[in-house]
């Protein structure tokens, strides 16, 4: 495991990482403590999509493909498995980071005491890492799909930048409502309670899905 | 262990073949694939290496049809070291190689056993804590023979091991690919001619996508015998001239003049001598005759 963590989590990218929630943070106002999760989410998809594109993308770029396409499929799966699960767990450690950064630096009024229905600020921060863990999960999927199609990592980042284009719009907000991918960001305040925006986690984990079952047929086609 | 091709080609989608009707019959042990650049040798290995289907033509891994049903069956039996290979920067020697092994389906404690004997053979059993990225080009291209032997593989895939290497570094990994060779069927990839004198018994010869030659390496020397000459010219504008009307395989200036070997199935019309073939004579004579 460690050797998959010095692979998929080298110093440059986790450093980076860290300087983009830490200035996101310091940069991205917020009054309410609400919004912070609105803050947070197309902001997360898009350190999600830089960070994830090479997951396997490097093999062809390290010139490594030709090696692994000898492999037996379950252990390359594996290996993807591992690096994408990994990326992840840090990328959420990093987002409820962020979130308390968040707290420090912009100091916002809590949501808890302006309405109590809408539960306490740890439950807040639970549904919010919730949220995080499937966006994180769909855009690092996504994007590491669209990289081992084009068998580029600057097509995995603009690929996926062309849907966040999309989807973190109004016209997809009016279209999509709770069924966009960004369905968290965009929940209704009126209903601080309800869950209404799970139907767009729900999409993401079903893409993420179809996603995952398409790459063993993108490494054998594509190597 | 051995390879059949039978009238091979390969075509890309640019309408550019890159291998034309080639059929070849590679038996066990070191093998030599020689040929200039854009032969056709990387071609032909990434076919062997099931990374690109032929156009049509047909190719056999003792017995077992290139096809794409036996492909996994197939895999299990290669190991291949390509021209450029970036092995992980961030991993250590050690690391590296565990990591391609376990990859490669080779269980743990058998991965470590064959890492402790290969960096034994190949001299980098001191450097296995150094990262991949603090190793010289020889030391890398050693570690990638490594990884390509590490699943103990039938059939090694060799393209270009010695590109790049200082002579030290290139005699170093012949040596070890004759060593490797034993029990197993080696295709040694190359343009450096030197190479294949110094490591093969048997070798093809590839221009444009086709073999020129396949056979052993004696009787590509006897195809040149009596062919190669050498003289001793010290008029510059005479060595030009026989430039002109010969092949010339090697130039040389001495104190005593310029020492051309030329290349000729009749005497050339100027003062010199019959001398034994190189390699390298046999190559650049079946090339031009």
């Amino acid at each position: 495991m460690m050797k998959e963590v010095k692979i998929s989590l080298p110093f440059y990218k986790t450093a980076s990482a860290l300087l983009f929630i830490v200035i996101l943070s310091l940069i991205r106002g917020v009054s309410v403590s609400y919004e912070i999760g609105a803050a947070m989410e197309p902001a997360m998809a898009i350190l999600t999509t830089a960070f994830c594109a090479d997951t396997y993308v490097q093999e062809i770029t390290g010139r490594r493909s030709e090696v692994w396409r000898l492999y037996p499929m379950k252990d390359k799966l594996c290996a993807i498995g591992a690096r994408l699960l990994l990326q992840q767990g840090f990328l959420l450690l990093l987002a409820a980071a962020g979130y308390y950064l968040f707290f420090l630096f912009q100091r916002p009024r809590l949501f808890s005491l302006m309405q109590p229905e809408a539960g306490s600020e740890i439950r807040q921060f639970m549904i919010f890492l919730g949220a995080m863990a499937v966006t994180i999960a769909f855009w690092s999927v996504l994007s590491n799909t669209i990289a081992c199609i084009f068998r580029s990592l600057w097509f995995g980042i603009g690929g996926s930048l062309l849907l966040w284009l999309m989807a973190n719009s109004s016209f997809a907000k009016k279209l999509l409502g709770p069924r966009n991918v960004f369905s968290y960001a965009y929940r209704n305040i009126a209903d601080a309670g309800g869950f209404g925006w799970l139907a767009g986690k729900g999409i993401c984990i079903a893409l993420c899905a179809v996603m995952l079952l398409l790459l063993p047929t993108l490494l054998k086609k594509r190597g | 262990m051995s390879i059949l091709m039978n009238d091979l080609t390969v075509t890309f989608r640019n309408n550019v073949t890159a291998i034309d009707h080639a059929s070849l019959e590679v038996p066990e042990g070191i093998f030599g694939l020689l040929g200039e650049n854009g032969a056709g040798k990387t071609t032909l290995m990434r076919v062997l290496t099931t990374t690109l289907s032929p156009s049509s033509g047909t190719v056999t891994l003792n017995g077992l049809q290139y096809h794409e049903k036996n492909y996994e069956k197939i895999q299990r039996l290669i190991g291949y070291l390509p021209q450029e290979i970036d092995l992980y920067p961030g991993l250590t020697v050690q690391e590296c190689l565990e990591y391609m092994g376990a990859l490669a389906g080779v269980p743990k404690s058998l991965c470590r056993e064959r890492i402790e004997c290969y960096l034994e053979k190949t001299g980098l059993t001191e450097h296995r804590k150094k990262k991949m990225k603090q190793l010289s080009g020889g030391m890398k291209r050693r570690v990638g023979l490594i990884q390509a032997l590490i699943n103990d593989p039938e059939f090694l895939i060799i393209d270009e091991p010695t590109t790049g290497l200082d002579p030290e570094e290139r005699i170093r990994i012949r040596n070890l690919l004759v060593d490797f060779s034993e029990k197993r069927t080696v295709l040694f990839s190359t343009h450096v001619v030197e190479d294949l004198a110094a490591t093969c018994n048997q070798l093809a010869v590839m221009k444009k996508g086709c073999f020129l030659y396949s056979g052993s390496v004696q009787n590509l020397l006897d195809n040149a015998a009596g062919a190669v000459w050498e003289c001793m010219v010290t008029d510059p504008i005479k060595a030009r001239e026989l430039e002109q009307n010969y092949r010339i395989s090697s130039k040389q200036q001495t104190e005593g003049g310029i020492r051309l070997r030329i290349l000729s199935r009749i005497k050339p019309g100027i003062d010199c001598r019959p001398v034994p073939v190189t390699l390298e004579d046999a190559y650049i004579y079946l090339h031009n005759y």
